[in-house]
C-alpha cells in the first residue's frame, strides 16, 4: 500500500515538474530581461512548435492573414514566392485532369480571405448585399458538399474547468498570491508566510467564524490541517474529489497551472532560485500553489446552467464557417455552379477536404514560409555572394585607440557614427560584462548583486569602498543618504496612515503642487535642480574596488564568494574578451572598455533596458573592473604566455555608455599616466561628438523633438532629463533590418548601414547553425544578449548553406526566433 | 453682501469662461473626431494646454475682480435652458469661497495631468479619445462646482460619472476593463438614484434647488432629514465611501493619469463637495448629520485597515484616498467646513502627485532601500498587534477580502437584481410570446458583473 502511494507520489510530482516547464520561467521584475515565450518547445521544429505552444497557451501561432496580405500588397511576399513554397511541400490531384493541391492552395492564398466568424457570415448573408449569382453558389455549396459539423482543434484538451468557477477561482488566488509574494509594498505582510502558501492560506481559512470565500472552505481547511496533508497529497486528495482520472490528470493539471501561468511559474521561479527576491524570500513551491488552486477548484460553486450554448448551435456555426470557405475557395478558383455540379461524388469529397485541410492555420504558416524565402532571396543570399569572394582580408596598422562596447544593439549607432568621425578609431564588441562575472557592491549599495549573465552564478565578490582619504566623506555621504531614506519612507508611509495622513494631507498636501508643477511642465529644469542639490550635499567619494587577491583563499565573505580576483583569474578573464574580439598585438596606446545601462523612472521595466549580459543590470563596474585588470604588470606579463602582448605604454581605461540619455563616464583618470592626457582628451572630444550624433539620430526618431535640428539640440533632448511622464524609455535603437554575424571586414562594403555592430566570431571554421558558437562562451552570450537568434540563423544562412541553400529549404529554421525574418524596429 | 448680477458684466463673463473653455475643447476635439479627421497629437496638447491654462487664468481674474469688489459671493444668471409652466430650469453659476478654489484646482490639475499624458498617451491608440474624454470630465467638473443650483450640479455630476466609467474601460479591447468599468457605472447610478430624488424632494418641499438660498430655516427637521440622507446617498457613491469602495479599486484600470485626476484628485472629491453644499441643509437634522459622521468614520477605518494588506501600488493609493475621503465627510459633519475645504484641496493635490509617480514606486522602493542601508523594516504590526492571533487572522482575511463589502453587494443586490430582471424577462416573453433581445442583455450584463467581480488585481499592475 505505502508502496503504491508512494509510486503515484512520485508520479504526480513527475508530472508536474514536467508541466512547469511550459511556465514563464522570468524571474521577479528587478531581473528581467528577455522572456521567451517557446523556451518549452525548443526541441520541435519550428512550425510544429508555435503550433503546439498557440494551442496549449490559447496563442496565436503566426501573423494574421491580413498582415501577411499588407506585406503581399507592399511587395514583400510575392506570387512567385508562394509557387516557390508550395513548390516546396508535396502535390497530389484533386480532381482529375483538372485541379491540384497547388493550384488550389495558390488560388486560395491569393484570393481574398474567406470570412471565419459564424456570426459575421451570418451578417453578411442577410444585410451583407450578396449578389444573386454568388448567393446561388453559396447555396449550391451548402447543398453539394456535407461538411463536418465539429471542430476538431481542441477536442484532445478535453472539458476544461467551467469559465464560472475560473470567475470566482482566479481573482481569489491571485489576492491570496499578492498578499503572500508581495516584497514589502504592503504594511502588514500575510500571517504565517513564512510556514509556506498552503500552511498560509489553511492559517487564514481554517478559523470559524468568518465569512467564507466558498462555502465549505474553512471545514475543509481545518480538515487538511488536522490530517496534515503535504502539498503532494491534498493535490491527490483534490483530484480524487474532482473526479479527476489518471488518464485525465495530466491535461487537466496542464489547464490549472497555465490558468494563471504568470502566477504559477513566479511561484515555480522562486521555488527553484529563491534568491531572485528582491527583498523577501518567503519559501515558494510550485506544488503547494496547485494545492490552494485544487482545493479552491474543488470548493467553488458549480452553476448548473449550461456553459457556451447548446452543441447544436455550435454545429451549426462550424458548417456555416467550412461552407464559406468551400465557397471562398470555388469563387477564387472561378468555378460556377455547372462547375460544381459537374463534380463526381468521389470528386467533391476530395474537393471538400482538401479546402478545409488547408485551414487557416496552414495557410498563415505558407504565408510564412514565403516571407522568409524573400527576404533570403533579397538579403541573406547577396551577402553570401559576398562574402564568398570577401574571405579574410588581412587587418592591417595600429589604429589611434580602441574603444570596447558591448554587443547590445543599442550601441550600434554609436560605434558607427565613431568611427565615421574618426577612421583613426577602432570599435571592437564583447558582451557587456567583459568576462567578469562577479558579485558587485557599489559604494552606495545595500549588498551585492550579479553583475554577469543569469545563467552563471558569481564565485568572485567585489566591493567597491571610499579610498583612504575620502573615508570621511564616505561616512558623510552614508548618514545623509541613511537620513534622506528615513524621511522618504516617512513620506511615503505618512500619507497612508490615518492620523499622520490626516494632518499631512490637510496642511502639507497643498506643498506638492511644487513638485508637481516642475516635475511635469519643467522636467529638464527638476534634473538638473537634484542633480546640484546631490552634488551640493552628497559629493561622491573617489573610490576604489577590492580587487586584489593575491593568496588562493582570499576571505570568505557570505554566501561562498571570494573576494576578488587573483592573478591567474584575471588573465583568464582578460585574455578571453582580448583573444575572441583578435586583439593580440595590434594595441592603441588608449584602449577604452564601455560597459551600458540606461536610466528611467517611470518604467518598471527597467531592467529589460540595461546590459542583458549583466543579468540586466548596468555594466560600468564590469569595464571599470576589467580595466584595472588588463593595467595589471603582473597580469600583462601573464598574458604573454598566451601571445597577447599589450604594450607597456598601452593604458585601459573603464567607462560606462548610458544608451538613454547618451552620456559616457570614463572612469580611475586619476590613475593613468599623464603622458596619455592628450590622447586621452582628444578621445574625449571624439567620443562627444560621437554620443551628440548618436542622440541626434536617434531623436530625429522622436516626435516630441521637432526633428531636433542637429547633434547639439538632439544631445539636449535625451541628456539628463528622466522626466515622469516618460513612460517608453528613450532607447529606440537604430532601425534593424537585417544582421549579421561575422568577421568585421567580411561585410565592409556590402552594405552601408550594415556596419558591424556583432562580435567578431572566433576563427574556427566550424561556426554554422549556431553549434560552434553554443559552444563557446561567446555563443551562450549570444544567446542571452537579445535576438539571439537571428544572428545564428544568418550565421547559418550564410556560412554553412551558401547560397541557395542545402534542400531548397531557405535555412535551418531555429524555433526561438522573432516570427518575422525582417522585421522594422527592434 | 450677497451680488446678483446678470450676464454682461466682466465678472460673471470670466467665470463663465472657466466653465465654457472645456466645454469647448471637448466639443472642438469631438466634433473633429465625429468628422473623421484626427488632429496630430501636438495640436491637441497645444489647445489642451491653452484652454487650460486660460481656464485657471480666469479663475485668478474672477477671484481677484471679487476680491476687488468685496464681493464673497456672486450669483451669475445666464437666462433660462428651457421653460415648463412655473419651473425654469435657469443657467446660473455661483461663485464663493467654496467654489473657487476647487475651480482654480480643476483647471490647474487637470492642465497638470494633460501635459503629463501627452507624453504618457504617446502613440496610444486612443490619444485622441483620451483627450476629448479629459475635455469632458474637465467641462463636467467645472459645471458640477460652479452649478448655481442643484439641478444644474446634476448635469456636471453625470458628466463627469460618464468621464470616468468611459476612462476605465479605456482598454476596452481587454474584458477586465469593460466589466469593471460596467461595475462602476452600476455603482454610480444606484447612488445617483440620492441625487436625483434629492432634488426632486427639495424642489417639492421648498420649489427651489438653487444653492444660495439655501439654509437651515428653509426645511423642517424631518425633510431636512430625507433630503440630506438622499444626497449623502449620492455622495457616497461618488466619493467610494462604504458600502461603495470597491469600486475604487476596479477603476484604477483606466490609464494611469485619468487615475491621478479621477480617483486621486477631482471626481472623488466631487461627492465632500455635495455635502458642503448642502451643509445648510443638514445642520437641521441630527439625524443626517450623525450619518455623515458615521459613514465617514467607518469608512476611514475600512481604508486603513485595507490599504494596510494591499501589495500592488494602484490600489494601496486608492485605499489611502478612501481613508482620507471618509475624514474629510467626518470633519462636513462636525461642521469644519474650512478644514474640510483645505483637506480636499491638499488631499487632491498630493494624491495627483503620487498617482503620477506610481508606475515608478519600484525604482523609488529600491532606491530608499538602497539609501537605508538595507534597512528598511518590511512594515509591522501597529494597533492590530493588540489582538489575540487568532482575530487578527481574521482581521487580516477581512482586510485582504475588502471588508467583504463587494460579497455583501453582491447578494444583496446585484443577484437579486439579476434574478428580478431575468423574472422579467419571462414575464415579458409569456406576454408577448417571443424573446426579449433588449431585457436578455441586460440580465447576462447584471450577472456578468458579480462572477467577473474582482478580477482588477490582474491588470491593475499594467499601467
Amino acid at each position: 500500500m505505502k508502496t503504491a502511494a508512494h509510486h503515484a507520489d512520485h508520479g504526480l510530482a513527475h508530472t508536474v515538474e514536467h508541466l512547469a516547464h511550459l511556465l514563464p520561467a522570468q524571474g521577479p521584475i528587478g531581473v528581467f530581461i528577455h522572456h521567451n515565450t517557446l523556451h518549452a518547445f525548443q526541441h520541435l521544429p519550428f512550425d510544429e512548435a508555435v503550433q503546439e505552444a498557440a494551442r496549449l497557451y490559447g496563442n496565436e501561432p503566426y501573423m494574421t492573414e491580413a498582415a501577411y496580405r499588407r506585406d503581399f500588397d507592399r511587395g514583400r511576399i510575392t506570387a512567385e514566392d508562394l509557387d516557390v513554397v508550395l513548390g516546396w511541400e508535396p502535390d497530389a490531384e484533386i480532381v482529375p485532369f483538372l485541379l491540384d493541391r497547388r493550384a488550389l492552395r495558390r488560388a486560395v492564398l491569393l484570393a481574398p480571405p474567406a470570412l471565419d466568424d459564424a456570426a459575421e457570415i451570418s451578417w453578411w448573408l442577410a444585410e451583407g448585399g450578396v449578389a444573386p449569382q454568388r448567393r446561388h453558389l453559396f447555396e449550391t455549396c451548402r447543398r453539394l458538399f456535407t461538411v463536418p459539423q465539429s471542430a476538431d482543434r481542441n477536442e484532445a484538451d478535453g472539458p476544461a474547468t467551467p469559465a464560472a468557477v475560473r470567475a470566482v477561482v482566479d481573482p481569489l488566488i491571485i489576492r491570496l498570491c499578492g498578499a503572500f509574494l508581495d516584497q514589502g509594498v504592503a504594511y502588514w505582510p500575510m500571517p504565517d508566510r513564512q510556514l509556506g502558501f498552503l500552511a498560509a492560506v489553511r492559517s487564514l481559512f481554517e478559523t470559524t467564524r468568518m465569512v467564507e470565500p466558498l462555502p465549505g472552505l474553512a471545514a475543509e481547511m481545518a480538515r487538511q490541517r488536522r490530517h496534515q496533508w503535504t502539498a503532494i497529497q491534498t493535490v491527490e486528495e483534490m483530484l480524487r474529489r474532482l473526479d479527476i482520472d489518471v488518464a485525465r490528470q495530466e491535461q487537466f493539471l496542464r489547464q490549472e497551472l497555465l490558468a494563471l501561468g504568470g502566477w504559477a511559474g513566479m511561484f515555480y521561479r522562486l521555488q527553484e532560485e529563491p534568491y531572485l527576491a528582491p527583498h523577501e524570500r518567503v519559501p515558494c513551491s510550485l506544488m503547494e500553489y496547485l494545492a490552494v488552486r485544487l482545493t479552491l477548484v474543488a470548493f467553488a460553486p458549480r452553476t448548473s446552467s449550461a456553459e457556451v450554448g447548446q452543441p447544436e448551435a455550435m454545429a451549426e456555426r462550424t458548417a456555416l464557417v467550412n461552407t464559406t470557405a468551400l465557397f471562398t475557395a470555388a469563387e477564387a478558383l472561378g468555378y460556377g455552379v455547372a462547375d460544381l455540379e459537374a463534380f463526381s461524388r468521389e470528386n467533391r469529397e476530395r474537393f471538400c477536404r482538401e479546402v478545409l485541410s488547408f485551414h487557416p492555420v496552414e495557410r498563415r504558416r505558407v504565408w510564412h514560409i514565403a516571407y522568409e524565402y524573400h527576404h533570403e532571396r533579397d538579403v541573406l543570399r547577396p551577402i553570401a555572394e559576398r562574402l564568398r569572394g570577401n574571405r579574410r582580408r588581412p587587418v592591417s596598422g595600429t589604429p589611434k585607440a580602441q574603444v570596447f562596447f558591448c554587443i547590445d544593439e543599442r550601441e550600434e549607432s554609436i560605434r558607427r557614427h565613431l568611427e565615421e568621425l574618426d577612421p583613426q578609431v577602432e570599435t571592437l564588441g564583447a558582451a557587456g560584462f567583459f568576462g567578469v562575472a562577479m558579485d558587485y557592491a557599489g559604494i552606495d549599495d545595500p549588498h551585492g548583486v550579479s553583475l554577469c549573465p543569469v545563467v552563471v552564478k558569481p564565485q568572485h565578490a567585489i566591493r567597491e569602498q571610499p579610498v583612504a582619504e575620502h573615508a570621511d566623506l564616505h561616512e558623510r555621504r552614508r548618514a545623509l543618504r541613511r537620513l534622506w531614506s528615513q524621511f522618504a519612507q516617512g513620506a511615503v508611509k505618512s500619507s497612508r496612515t490615518l492620523w499622520l495622513g490626516w494632518i499631512s494631507t490637510a496642511i502639507l498636501g497643498l506643498f506638492s503642487m511644487f513638485p508637481l508643477l516642475i516635475r511635469i511642465l519643467a522636467p529638464r529644469r527638476y534634473g538638473q535642480l537634484m542633480a546640484r542639490l546631490n552634488d551640493l550635499f552628497l559629493p561622491e567619494p573617489r573610490t576604489e574596488v577590492t580587487l586584489m587577491r593575491n593568496d588562493e583563499h582570499g576571505h570568505h565573505l557570505n554566501e561562498g564568494l571570494v573576494l576578488g580576483f587573483t592573478v591567474a583569474e584575471k588573465v583568464e578573464r582578460v585574455a578571453s574578451v582580448l583573444a575572441p574580439a583578435g586583439l593580440r598585438t595590434r594595441f592603441s596606446r588608449l584602449v577604452v572598455v564601455l560597459g551600458h545601462g540606461s536610466t528611467s523612472l517611470n518604467n518598471p521595466h527597467e531592467s529589460a533596458h540595461d546590459c542583458g549580459a549583466c543579468g540586466g543590470r548596468r555594466g560600468g563596474p564590469n569595464a571599470r573592473l576589467f580595466a584595472a585588470m588588463a593595467n595589471h604588470p603582473e597580469v600583462r606579463l601573464a598574458l604573454r604566455d598566451r601571445g597577447i602582448m599589450i604594450p607597456a605604454d598601452t593604458w585601459f581605461v573603464g567607462g560606462y555608455h548610458d544608451t538613454s540619455s547618451d552620456e559616457i563616464d570614463l572612469y580611475d583618470l586619476e590613475a593613468m599616466p599623464r603622458a596619455h592626457d592628450a590622447e586621452l582628451a582628444e578621445l574625449r572630444a571624439t567620443l562627444d561628438r560621437a554620443r551628440a550624433a548618436n542622440a541626434h539620430e536617434r531623436a530625429r526618431r522622436f516626435e516630441s523633438a521637432d526633428g531636433a535640428a542637429g547633434p547639439k539640440q538632439g544631445l539636449e533632448h535625451v541628456e539628463g532629463v528622466w522626466p515622469l511622464h516618460q513612460r517608453r524609455l528613450r532607447c529606440r535603437p537604430a532601425r534593424t533590418d537585417a544582421r549579421a554575424v561575422s568577421r568585421p571586414p567580411l561585410l565592409s562594403g556590402v552594405l552601408r548601414p550594415w556596419r558591424r555592430y556583432a562580435r567578431p566570431v572566433p576563427d574556427a571554421p566550424d561556426v554554422g547553425r549556431g553549434a560552434g558558437l553554443r559552444g563557446h562562451q561567446p555563443g551562450i552570450l549570444l544567446l542571452l544578449c537579445g535576438q539571439p537568434t537571428l544572428w545564428l540563423r544568418h550565421q547559418a544562412a550564410a556560412q554553412h548553406h551558401g547560397p541557395g541553400g542545402r534542400d531548397g529549404r531557405p535555412f535551418q529554421r531555429s524555433p526561438h526566433r522573432t516570427a518575422v525574418a525582417d522585421g522594422g524596429d527592434s | 453682501m450677497n451680488g446678483s448680477f446678470m450676464s454682461g458684466d466682466p465678472m460673471s463673463t470670466v467665470l463663465f469662461l472657466t466653465v465654457a473653455l472645456p466645454g469647448a475643447g471637448f466639443l472642438l476635439l469631438a466634433l473633429s473626431w465625429l468628422a473623421g479627421w484626427e488632429p496630430p497629437e501636438k495640436l491637441v496638447a497645444r489647445v489642451t494646454g491653452l484652454i487650460y491654462t486660460v481656464a485657471a487664468l480666469c479663475v485668478l481674474t474672477g477671484a481677484w475682480l471679487m476680491h476687488a469688489a468685496q464681493l464673497p459671493s456672486l450669483h451669475a444668471d445666464y437666462g433660462d435652458w428651457f421653460r415648463v409652466g412655473d419651473y425654469a430650469f435657469k443657467f446660473e453659476l455661483y461663485f464663493d469661497g467654496v467654489s473657487l478654489p476647487l475651480l482654480g484646482l480643476t483647471t490647474v490639475l487637470t492642465g497638470l495631468v494633460a501635459a503629463f499624458s501627452r507624453t504618457y498617451m504617446h502613440r496610444e491608440p486612443g490619444f485622441l479619445r483620451f483627450f476629448v474624454l479629459l475635455h469632458l470630465f474637465g467641462f463636467g467638473a467645472t459645471l458640477g462646482f460652479a452649478a448655481g443650483s442643484f439641478d444644474l450640479l446634476v448635469g456636471g455630476w453625470e458628466l463627469v460619472g460618464l468621464s470616468s466609467v468611459l476612462l476605465i474601460s479605456y482598454f476596452f479591447e481587454r474584458p477586465g476593463p469593460v466589466t469593471n468599468a460596467l461595475r462602476v457605472f452600476a455603482t454610480y447610478r444606484s447612488a445617483d438614484v440620492g441625487l436625483l430624488v434629492g432634488i426632486f424632494a427639495l424642489h417639492h418641499f421648498r420649489h427651489s434647488a438653487a444653492l444660495p438660498a439655501l439654509d437651515a430655516h428653509t426645511l423642517d427637521p424631518n425633510q431636512a432629514t430625507i433630503v440630506g440622507l438622499l444626497l449623502l446617498l449620492a455622495a457616497m457613491g461618488k466619493a467610494a465611501q462604504i458600502p461603495f469602495s470597491g469600486w475604487l479599486p476596479r477603476a484604477m484600470e483606466g490609464p494611469t493619469p485619468s487615475s491621478a485626476i479621477f480617483y486621486g484628485a477631482i471626481s472623488v472629491h466631487l461627492g465632500a463637495y455635495l455635502l458642503l453644499r448642502a451643509r445648510p441643509l443638514l445642520e437641521s437634522s441630527p439625524v443626517a448629520l450623525g450619518a455623515v459622521a458615521l459613514v465617514g468614520l467607518a469608512t476611514a477605518l475600512h481604508g486603513v485597515f485595507v490599504g494596510r494588506v494591499c501589495p500592488d501600488a494602484k490600489t494601496s493609493l486608492a485605499y489611502a484616498a478612501v481613508t482620507q475621503l471618509g475624514l474629510i465627510f467626518f470633519e462636513i459633519a462636525m461642521g469644519w467646513t474650512t478644514l474640510a475645504l483645505l483637506h480636499i484641496l491638499g488631499h487632491s493635490t498630493i494624491r495627483t502627485l503620487q498617482f503620477l509617480r506610481a508606475p515608478s514606486m519600484l525604482h523609488e522602493y529600491h532606491r530608499i532601500h538602497a539609501a537605508s542601508g538595507g534597512q528598511v523594516e518590511a512594515g509591522g504590526l501597529s494597533i492590530e498587534g493588540i489582538l489575540p492571533f487568532g482575530l487578527r487572522r481574521r482581521l487580516y482575511w477581512f482586510a485582504v477580502d475588502r471588508a467583504h463589502l463587494d460579497r455583501l453587494l453582491d447578494s444583496v443586490a446585484v443577484r437579486p437584481l439579476a434574478r428580478l430582471s431575468a423574472w422579467l424577462v419571462r414575464v415579458e416573453e409569456q406576454l408577448t410570446g417571443g424573446p426579449a433581445p433588449a431585457a436578455r442583455a441586460v440580465v447576462s450584463a447584471q450577472s456578468a458583473s458579480p462572477s467577473a467581480a474582482a478580477r482588477e488585481e490582474v491588470d491593475v499592475l499594467h499601467d
